[in-house]
This record gives structure tokens, sequence and C-alpha cells, in this order.
């Protein structure tokens, strides 16, 4: 040791005792793996600079990533020295595409720190079970053997004493790390327990995108953003929330595109920016209207791909506001098929590919198609002919029964609405200016290709489904879709599994029409009992939900009114991101007699759990990882084994079916049937299920399982992604895989032209349902956002560049390059009405609950709203046991409670109620040392209200 | 002029940063926080650091500290930053809290007054038309190197073989005229080991052909390094052939060769209606105040190129820039 060893002193304080047998057995090499090749010239290794090479050094180079929910999937390698993982950098090996920039370096600031969370002082070391009350933070340490046997005990006793129902397994995001997502689903399907939906949850799910496409979702790699010559960045802020893909804007800036950003606050993408669209919060679909109606009136618009492509073409009858269906027509025909009115016979004539026709081979419904699967209908099914529908216009049917009815396109009946939102009545709702939509509106149809990128700013509202129909409408005027460049690009959270035929196969062993899957969003309002004020807009969410939970459109579980009781969470701070948090710890946290956390480190939801036992860390463990922003999949394996008692969750839910099964002999209650699914179920027998007789035993086994079972990724092995770097997928969603191609989506409805797959196997503008009709959203129209709670100030909750939700949030090098904790953004003309000063803590409150925190004056915010970053820990604000979820009650849309309308039903993460988090308003003060009183009896007493529906 | 005889080096290595392509996101700083300054005594300081601008930056209120040169004459009266200044390292005790069963919440130990990035994304000016841009800094390696020359032990040196200046921990005795001295206050001292810290410019990297880790970590692509001489070089065509790069305060006198591409993309003004006016937001008398009057002519420059691009014609400019190929930013990203 040198005397410049300061570092020394740090690295071996950080090796702890795993590494110090390492040093005994006097294996330490330093030995500098780097690459040998000397440019300059021949340098003087022996003098005092050799201090600093040592520093960059290491013994063992292995791949790595961060399995968090971050969409970023960035391939690192990770870097150890003596058993001691010192460093990660991005492994800069993804293949690059041609004609845009490559995707390497791909790794942001927290990224490149996340060794951090392996030698933090709140990593969860060795198992434990709760002493004191739950959060108090006190702890008995227990051996592996008793901590899964209380579990088992727990676990086993609901079964035999309440119902396999009462169970559940939270872990979102399959993407991010199948395997470690597929061990505790797989789990819950053995013991016939349920999962939980997280996509719409989190409020990430694009439902207007399902309503007008029939898919989950889809989105163009982020490479392909490069292309876009128009690029209107839509309640995203790349700079911040897409770190790795953010540079691609940069580039196709510098490259000639023309970059809007439109955000109610002045941000870091913003400055980057052509122009900068100061939007009021809430109000985007009107301006996404503002820019349909300039391009109808100056007819930009492409008539042929929205005769072939949409439903505006589609006959509407003007007495019921029905599509004209078959069954109106001739007796026996088909309610899911649709006419046109063809302008060259000026007949009515059906329209091919709608719900109600069904290809020669009929195509399996699996994801995403899990509406309706259109892939086996022939190409250039959709292609016109001699056909020339009408946009416009008014005709006369006659009915079967001989009944006389006018019927209009859905252009035409549309048109009076969109004639509405004229530039100078939009700049009143949306405080942009005329000139600016006009311009806008003129780029958008002209300067092509074009794109809309859009992000949580647009798609955590109450009204984002109706938001997102307009810009997909914005596009499907324009003909910007299905092609390099264009699209309505979503990405909020890491939510395209690729390979989900093999993710699938791995997470629900018995299919998935043999697991419960329940709705979270309907869990926790229901359960939770929370209160939504949504009274004060003249929504009666109970009726709609009883309705829909009645109707079995939407899941409840447990079923026949029981509570839930054991709740096993892992990979997911679910208790931290709970919207209605005062109401989730009041009523439904409670309703658990067993919460069980696996982690890496003592979040909020270990926190308040009964047993905590401890991960293995992301660099300690082999799975694999992939997202939407790029078509590549890597891997992370194992730089060290799991440190102190940790475990890899493959192997804790493997060693937990083993305990259940000893459990279950001991109590003498093995077997049980379950009804709904016709299964006899045998305890004794999980643990083999669990790893398929030995087929599944490890990590590296399921990674494989997953990658063989996809046609996505069938052919690619770990050990080629070990070796090769990141692997491109074979094949995508909506459209072909091409060599070197940016993917696109969508491209087999729009350039192979089979149906899409919804009701009128067209993108679907118009949606005749009860539901959509009370709200008035049949047709894409502007809502104004939801002013139920009665405070003066939006309280917006968007996600910041130093951390993932809560990962990082509790990460001492990230907080230091903040101003320490938690912060609630306002502007200074706010600040200045309420006696605020930069760095005061101030109280957030409304109905709901509050939050106390220190505020940051921002000359970027707009007046009238806040901004405080999404979901600290709990245990980090001014008192403790708040955060940003607290003002946050749950909000239901009753169009995402809508399960009987051809593409629009339940299925897990596909269709079902969102987050709502961008309506909720606030009031703000300076903490003056007192606590306002009675916040929170208010809320008390309203609760009630909803009591159960 | 300097009173010492500075090495010519054989090869100098020049940093560029875009600032058109810098997205504040901090990655930099952390990957050189990760690799050279954990060791004890060195929480404070970050050799790399990204700021806020118009803001007071790190240390606070940097750009009036003093040093460098004036007509020539090394500075030898600059400001000593004290920790205030810098930001003083909070700590947590999430123990206690999480395990021990501690009341209350964790809060950060001593309460933050000042941090290296306070005042991130505060900016000035009124919104729509408040202002702020990111600017990364770092040692700037430079040709006169003040800190060098105010170095009564001779402990810092400019490296032939790279033109990196270095402080050689073994004859630094902890004089600390260096801090004075650098106008940039980009060196630091380690109250642990008595011994001035700076930027060492990954020299152990740049041996091996890799480049430095703020340069090949940028996950913005902002960065390009090379050598000067190098015709092939990102750098020596935007510095050389473009002249776009340039210092950052160019009147310290110290001939940075860490050098910056101003932004000059970004939204215009708008009136009070809301409608767009033809100047840009960012004033150009903030961007003068940076990189001096040479500024103007650059911007024009690139403004010009980039109408090139508009125009659906080429231009080598914008894209050396962009950079497909990170390998044409830097010696080699890969290691």
């Amino acid at each position: 040791m040198n005397k410049f060893g300061s570092t020394r002193r740090g690295f071996l304080k950080a090796m702890g005792q795993v590494s110090l047998g390492m040093l005994v057995n006097g294996s330490i090499v330093m030995r500098t793996l780097a690459q040998t090749k000397d440019p300059m010239m021949q340098h003087d290794y022996t003098g005092w600079e050799n201090f600093h090479r040592e520093q960059w050094s290491w013994d063992k180079k292995t791949r790595g990533t961060h399995l968090v929910n971050c969409t970023g999937s960035c391939p690192h390698f990770v870097y150890t020295k003596n058993g001691v993982v010192m460093r990660e950098e991005q492994s800069k090996d993804m293949p690059k595409l041609n004609g845009v920039p490559e995707y390497n370096p791909r790794g942001c600031n927290k990224g490149e720190c996340a060794t951090d969370y392996i030698y933090s002082s709140h990593r969860i070391k060795y198992p434990l079970i709760r002493v004191g009350e739950r959060g108090e933070g006190k702890w008995r340490r227990v051996s592996w053997d008793e901590a899964l046997e209380y579990v088992a005990n727990g676990i086993v006793d609901t079964l035999k004493n309440d119902a396999s129902d009462c169970i559940s397994v939270y872990t979102p995001v399959p993407a991010v790390s199948p395997v470690s997502f597929a061990a505790g689903h797989r789990f819950a399907s053995f013991i016939g327990g349920h999962t939980h939906t997280f996509f719409d949850w989190y409020a990430d799910h694009p439902t207007g995108q399902t309503q007008t496409q029939g898919f989950q979702g889809d989105t163009c790699e982020t490479a392909d953003w490069y292309n876009g010559r128009t690029i209107l960045m839509w309640g995203a802020n790349s700079a911040q929330t897409r770190i790795p893909d953010a540079h691609f804007l940069q580039e196709a800036v510098l490259n000639g595109s023309k970059m809007y950003v439109i955000s109610p606050d002045f941000n870091s993408t913003a400055t980057k920016a052509d122009v900068f669209v100061p939007i009021k919060p809430g109000t985007d679909a009107a301006l996404a209207l503002g820019m349909v109606n300039v391009i109808v009136k100056e007819k930009l618009y492409e008539e042929h791909h929205l005769k072939e492509q949409t439903d505006l073409p589609f006959l509407i009858r003007t007495d019921t506001k029905m599509y004209l269906r078959e069954a109106d027509m001739v007796k026996g025909g088909s309610k899911e098929k649709f006419y046109t009115w063809d302008t060259k016979t000026k007949k009515p004539v059906l329209m091919k590919g709608s719900w109600g026709e069904e290809p020669e081979m009929k195509a399996k419904i699996q994801p995403p198609f899990m509406g309706r699967n259109t892939l086996t209908f022939p190409d250039g099914y959709l292609e016109l002919g001699d056909l020339d529908p009408a946009l416009e216009g008014t005709f006369k049917v006659k009915l079967a029964d001989g009944e006389k009815i006018k019927v209009q396109p859905v252009f035409e009946a549309y048109k009076p609405k969109l004639n509405e939102y004229t530039p100078e009545k939009v700049s009143k709702i949306t405080g942009v200016a005329p000139s600016v939509i006009i311009q806008m509106a003129r780029d958008f149809a002209m300067n092509k290709p074009s794109m809309i990128i859009m992000g949580a700013g647009t798609n955590h509202w109450y009204w984002s489904d109706t938001t997102m129909r307009t810009f997909l409408l914005l596009c499907a005027m324009t003909g910007n879709e299905g092609y390099n460049g264009t699209g309505v690009n979503h990405y909020v959270g890491q939510w395209k599994p690729t390979p989900l035929p093999g993710v699938g196969k791995l997470s629900f062993p018995l299919g998935a029409n043999k697991h419960r899957f329940c709705q979270t969003t309907i869990w926790t309002y229901y359960h939770g009992n929370v209160y939504d004020a949504m009274e004060n807009e003249n929504i009666d969410t109970a009726k709609y939900l009883r309705e829909s939970l009645k109707s079995g459109q939407m899941p409840l579980f447990p079923e026949n009114g029981r509570d839930p009781k054991v709740f096993i969470c892992y990979r997911s701070n679910w208790l931290n991101n709970a919207k209605g948090l005062d109401y989730v710890l009041r009523n439904l946290w409670p309703k658990l007699n067993l919460t069980v956390n696996l982690n890496i480190r003592m979040d909020s939801t270990a926190l308040y759990s009964d047993v905590v036992l401890p991960s293995a860390h992301w660099y300690e463990k082999t799975d694999l990882s992939m997202n939407e922003e790029h078509t590549f999949i890597h891997m992370t394996e194992p730089a060290i084994a799991p440190l102190w008692e940790s475990k890899t969750d493959w192997e804790i839910f493997a060693l937990l079916s083993k305990k259940m099964g000893e459990v279950a002999k001991k109590k003498g209650y093995t077997k049980y049937f379950d009804e709904k699914f016709n299964i006899e179920r045998d305890l004794t027998k999980l643990y083999d299920q669990q790893i398929d007789g030995g087929k599944l035993a490890t990590d590296e086994q399921a990674c494989q399982f997953v990658l063989d079972n996809a046609p996505q990724t069938h052919g690619i092995t770990l050990e080629m992604i070990r070796k090769e770097g990141p692997q491109r997928f074979k094949s995508n969603w909506s459209s072909p895989m091409k060599e070197g191609v940016p993917y696109t989506p969508f491209q087999h409805f729009i350039q192979k032209k089979k149906p899409w797959p919804t009701l009128t196997g067209r993108e679907q503008f118009y949606i005749d349902h009860p539901t959509f009709f009370d709200l008035g959203v049949e047709f894409p129209v502007y809502k104004t956002p939801v002013n139920a709670d009665q405070y003066p100030l939006r309280f917006s909750t968007p996600h910041n560049r130093h951390s993932v939700q809560s990962n990082w949030k509790d990460n001492i090098l990230t907080l230091r390059l903040q101003r320490g904790g938690p912060m609630c953004e306002i502007s200074p003309v706010d600040a200045k009405a309420r006696g605020i000063k930069d760095n005061d803590w101030i109280e957030v409150w409304n109905d709901h609950g509050k939050t106390m925190v220190r505020c940051k004056i921002r000359n970027g915010m707009q007046a009238g709203m806040v901004s405080m970053h999404h979901e600290p820990e709990l245990y980090m604000g001014k008192f403790g046991g708040e955060n940003t979820q607290n003002p946050l009650p749950i909000r239901i849309n009753p169009t995402s409670l809508v399960g009987n309308y051809a593409h629009l039903k339940f299925r897990a993460n596909y269709y079902g109620p969102g987050g709502v988090q961008r309506d909720t308003r606030v009031e703000i003060r300076r903490y003056t040392g007192s606590v306002t009183a009675g916040l929170t009896a208010a809320a008390t007493q309203n609760e009630k209200d909803i009591s159960h529906v | 002029m300097s009173k010492k005889m500075i090495t010519t080096p054989k090869r100098q290595l020049t940093f560029i940063v875009d600032l058109n392509k810098c997205i504040g996101c901090q990655t930099c700083t952390v990957a050189c926080k990760k690799l050279w300054s954990t060791a004890p005594g060195q929480d404070f300081m970050y050799w790399r650091n990204v700021e806020t601008t118009p803001g007071l930056g790190y240390p606070k209120n940097w750009q009036s500290k003093g040093g460098g040169y004036k007509n020539g004459m090394l500075q030898t009266d600059g400001h000593y930053p004290t920790l205030d200044e810098y930001g003083v390292p909070f700590k947590y005790d999430f123990a206690a809290r999480l395990f021990e069963g501690k009341k209350g919440s964790v809060k950060p130990s001593p309460e933050p007054r000042w941090a290296p990035n306070w005042d991130e994304d505060q900016g000035v000016g009124e919104y729509p038309n408040n202002i702020f841009q990111y600017l990364p800094r770092m040692c700037n390696h430079c040709e006169n190197p003040a800190c060098l020359e105010a170095c009564p032990n001779d402990a810092i040196y400019k490296r032939a073989e790279d033109g990196l200046n270095i402080v050689n921990l073994e004859k630094c005795k902890g004089a600390q005229e260096c801090i004075k001295a650098c106008p940039y206050g980009k060196v630091y001292f380690n109250e642990t080991d008595q011994k001035a810290n700076k930027c060492i410019g990954c020299f152990p990297r740049i041996e091996k052909g890799v480049a430095p880790a703020c340069v090949a970590q940028c996950v913005g692509r902002a960065m390009h390094v090379g050598f000067i001489d190098d015709v092939e070089s990102s750098v020596y065509k935007l510095a050389n052939v473009w002249k776009v790069a340039i210092p950052m305060h160019p009147e310290f006198g110290t001939k940075p060769n860490v050098l910056y591409i101003p932004p000059f993309v970004g939204p215009a003004m708008q009136d009070e209606n809301g409608n767009m006016m033809m100047t840009q937001k960012m004033p150009l008398d903030v961007l003068q105040g940076l990189f001096g009057p040479e500024v103007g002519g650059v911007l024009a420059v690139l403004k010009a190129e980039r109408a090139k691009k508009i125009a659906g014609q080429g231009s080598k400019l914008m894209d050396t820039m962009i950079g497909e190929l990170s390998d044409s930013m830097m010696i080699s990203p890969m290691t």
C-alpha cells in the first residue's frame, strides 16, 4: 500500500467480511484487463503515476444491467477487484442501426452508481421478522429456515381458513428481469393465489391506444426519433426521464429536424427545442384538436389513408348514434360488421375486416393481441379496390324492418365538433397563441415524417385516454403512422417484454386462463375504501364500478366479499407508490395478516412489512433485460456471489415452495380443490412444479427457457449474449424486424393492410358504447381536467433525472447532487403570494392527505401548478410517513371499466382502470412549526360516502 | 509572462463539450466521481461537475473567484473557496431509522444550505421567457496553467505525452497556492491527506487508448476528445477547421484545452400573446459573458450550417457534431 492509499482504506472498509476471506486466501491479483494498445508512446510505468493506474484496474469484468422500471435497459460491464465490485460502465457494444446515431453509450447517472446499492447501509443482509409496529424499523434477525417457515405457515393457514385468492403476489414489469418476475407469478399460479396488474395501475398504459388501435401498446424504438422531421415532445421530458435516448433528439435537431416541446413548464428538453409551447396543464387534447381543425380547414389531410385505415368513413345512424350494423340492414346479420357509403354505386357497402369476420385460419389470442389477433388475415385485406368510401355527406338507408333512416360517415358526424376547435378558441383554453397552433399543424402535416413522443405528462390524467385518441387522430389525418419517423410514440414505463410468449410460459405455467389476474387499481380503491371526490364532477364512480364488477367486465379479488390476507411484494415499492396512500395505510394495509417483502434495500414497503427477505443485487444474479426503447435483449450476471445471506428471487420462491410442502404436511393440509379452475392442488408437489422437476432449478435455466420459448428470441442463447453482447429481436409485435432498420410499429396494418385488432378492424375513433356516450367521449374531444379537489394549485408529480421512482431517492451521491431530500417546485409568483422563500419547509395538502417537504422556486414553473418529484421514501419527508402519494386519491375513469365492447375487455395490463395523478389539486403554505389540524378528519368523514360498491 | 518553464507537450489532448447536446444529466459527474474521488477527504470534490448557468455554480461564485492571468501576470490573490461554497457533503443515518427503530425520518446532516448542483434548472428570467443552460466543467488542462505556475513545490506538471496537467501527489506539500490560482475553481484540497487533488484527464485510460470516463460515458454524446494535431479527429475539425469550439472565459488567460461549442439551438422569445419572436431566448450577452466576443461569429457559422440541413442539404459540421459513430468523436470508447 502506498502513501496515497486513501482509496484503499475506503476500499477495505467497503469490502466487508465477505472479501476478507479472499484476502486470506491470497487471491489478490492486480491485473488490468484494459486494451493493451499504446497509441502514443511507452509510458513510465514505474513512477508515482501507477497510483492512479491502479485505481482504474480490475480482475474481473462481467455483464450487468439495472433491473429497475426506468425504460433504460442499458447494457453495462461491471468491474470487480478482489471480490469487491468497484464500478460499472456502459458496455457500448449495442449494434448500430443504419443512418442513425448509435445507441452507445447507454446508461445514465443512476446506472453509473448502481454499485452503491450493493454496499449501502440500508442493504438487507439477513432475513428479518418484525418485532415492533409495521413501519417502526424494529426487527429480529432470523435464519432462512425460520423466515420461510413463518411465511409458509401464513400462506397455508390462509389457504385452509380463507381462500387461495386472499393471497397475492405483487411484482411488476417483466421486461426488466423476466426471471425474477416469473418466480412469484409462477408461485401464485401453482397455489391459486392472484397476481396484480401494474401497467394500468402506474398510469403507464396508453389506454387511448387500446381504444383506438386494439393494442396494449406499441411504439418505435428511440433510434427512429432521429428520422422524424417534425417532432412534438408532448408531455415528455426526455432530457430528464429518458436520459439514454435523449441524444437522438438533439442529434435530429442538428440534422435539421424541427422540435416542438409542449409542456406546462420550461423544462430541460425545452431548452433544446425550436419552439417551446407553454401549455396550460391538462389541455393537451384541445391543442391537438386545434391542429386537426387547421388540417381539416386547409385540407392537409390524407384522404386515402383515412378511408382505408380508419373508421372515419364508417356509417353512423343519426337516430341512435350507433354504427350502422349488418344486423340493422339484414335479418340475422352480424352486429360486428359495418358499412360505408360507396360514392360510386351510391350504396351502403360492408367494410372488410371487422370483428364479425374471421380469417380462414384463426390466430391465437396472445400478447399483445389480447382482444383480437388479425395477423392471419391475408396481406392487402384492407385495400379499397374499386370502393370509394364517402367521408362526408348524409345518406338514406332502408333497414331490414323497412324503416328508412339517415346515416352519416363518422367524419361527417365528427366535423361539427372539430369545427368548434378553432385556433382562437383553443388558444383561450390552452394559452397557446393561434399563430403557434397553425404553424405546428402545418409543420406536422407537411414537414414529414412527423411524430409525437408522449410521456407521463399527458398520460397521467383522468382524460388521458381521450387525449391520446386526439394524438392518434392527428397522426392518422396526416398519414404519419406506420413508417419510420412517424407515429404516436409512447414511453411511460418499461412495458415491452417483447418475447412475451416465453415470459408468459414461465410465469403462468398452467396457462393464462388458469391464473387469477387482479386489477390493482380496483383492488386498491375497493379494499382501501378510497374517496375520490368525483361527485364534484357529477360522476358516480361507484355506480359504474358496481356495474362493471357485477357483470364480470372487471375482476375483483378476493371474490365473495372476502378481505385480502397475504401480500407478497418484491421488485416494487408498492406501498410507497400507492395512490390514496393515507387510505391504503388506514384501511387496506391493516386487512393484511401477513406482508412479505423480498428486497435488496430497506425501502418503505419493506419497512412496513412483517417479513423481509434479503434479495440479490442486480450484479449478483443472472437475468435478462429489454424494453420498448430499443430492440435488443441482454443480460446481467453475477459479478460476485449474493452478499451476506441474500439469494436470488428465483431461488427464494423455490425454497418457499419446498417449505410450503413441509409445512402443509405438518399441518395435515396438503391438498385442496380449486373450483374456479377445476384443479386439484397438491402442496407437496409445489417445489417440483416450481422448478419443473429440476429443469428450471437455476436462474440461468429460467433465462434460457424464456429465450427458447418465444419466436422473438428463439435461437439466442445466454452464452451468445455474454460473448457477443446485446442481441436483436428476431421478430416483433406489430411490424416486421428489418436488418439495420429502426423498428416502428403497425406496419402489419398500414403497409401490409391487415385489419386492425379493433371492433371495426380500423383505427377506431368512434366508440358507440353507452359509457362513452354518458361521458360525452364517443368522439375524441377535449375534456376539462378534473377539478374535484377544491384547492387552488394543480399538483404534478413527474419523474426527474436523479431517481427512478423511489430508487436512488435514497442514494447519497444523487442526493448530494440535489438538495438532500424531497422537494416541491413552485413558481416565483405562487411563492411570493404565500410568503414562501427558496428552500423553506412547506406543507402540501388537500382533503386526501398532506406531505411536508422543502420548496424549490423555479423560474420555469407556470403559476398555478406545483411539481413534486414522484415518490420519495416514506421515511424521508419532514416527519416521515408521507410522500407525493398522500394528496393523490385514486380516480377511476368509467371508460376504463368497460369490458363488454369487442376489443375493450379486461386482460391483465391490456385494458383496465389506471392511475390518475395529474388532476389533483392542492394548497401549499410555509411550515411554521405547527401541523395543520383537521386535514385527515375531513377525508375520513367523506370516506363513508363511498362505502362498499 | 510565466516565470516557470512549462513543458511544451509533444501532443496535446483536447476536450470539446457540445452545449447543444448536453442535457445536464450528471452522468459524467457520477462516472468521474465513482472512478476517481471516493476516498476520505474527497466527498466534497467533483473533478467533473455540471452546473446550471446563469447560476452561482460550483464552487459558489467561482466565476469571480480570481486567479489566472491579467496582462500576462499570474494573479496570486485568488479566493480560496470555503467548504460552504463547495457545499458541505451531507450524510444520512439510514441504519438507525430502518434497522434500529429510531423514530422520525432520515434527514441529511448537517442541514443542506448549498450543494454542487443546488441551483439546478433555476436560471433567470420570467416564465415563459426564462432561460437556463447546462455547463459541464472540469480541469481545462491549460496551456498556461496558473496552478502549475503558482505551485511553490513544483508538484504540478504537464505530461509530455498528452499535455495533461497533473498534481504529483508525492511532491505536493499542501501549499494550496494552486487552489487560489486556478480561476475555474478546479483544484481541490484534500484535508485528509493534505494534498491538492484535481482531474487527471483519465491519463491511465488515455495511455490504453480509451477515452476519459466523462467522454466515453457521456450518454448525451456531447463530448469529443482527441489529440489536436490529429487532423482526422473531431476536435481538430471543430476547433481548427470550423472554429466553432472556443474556450470558456478566455479572459482568464490560461488558454484552456477544454473547449465549448456554444448553444445555438433553443426556442425563441415569446411576446405577451404567445407569438414567437425572432430573437432567441438565450441572450447573446449571457453567452458573451461566458465565451467572450468571439461567440457571435461562432453562432452564425453553426446556424448557417444547420440551415443547410433544414433545407435538405448536407453539412459536414453538423455531421461531425451528430457523430453517428462514437469512434468518430473520441479515441476508442471501449473498455
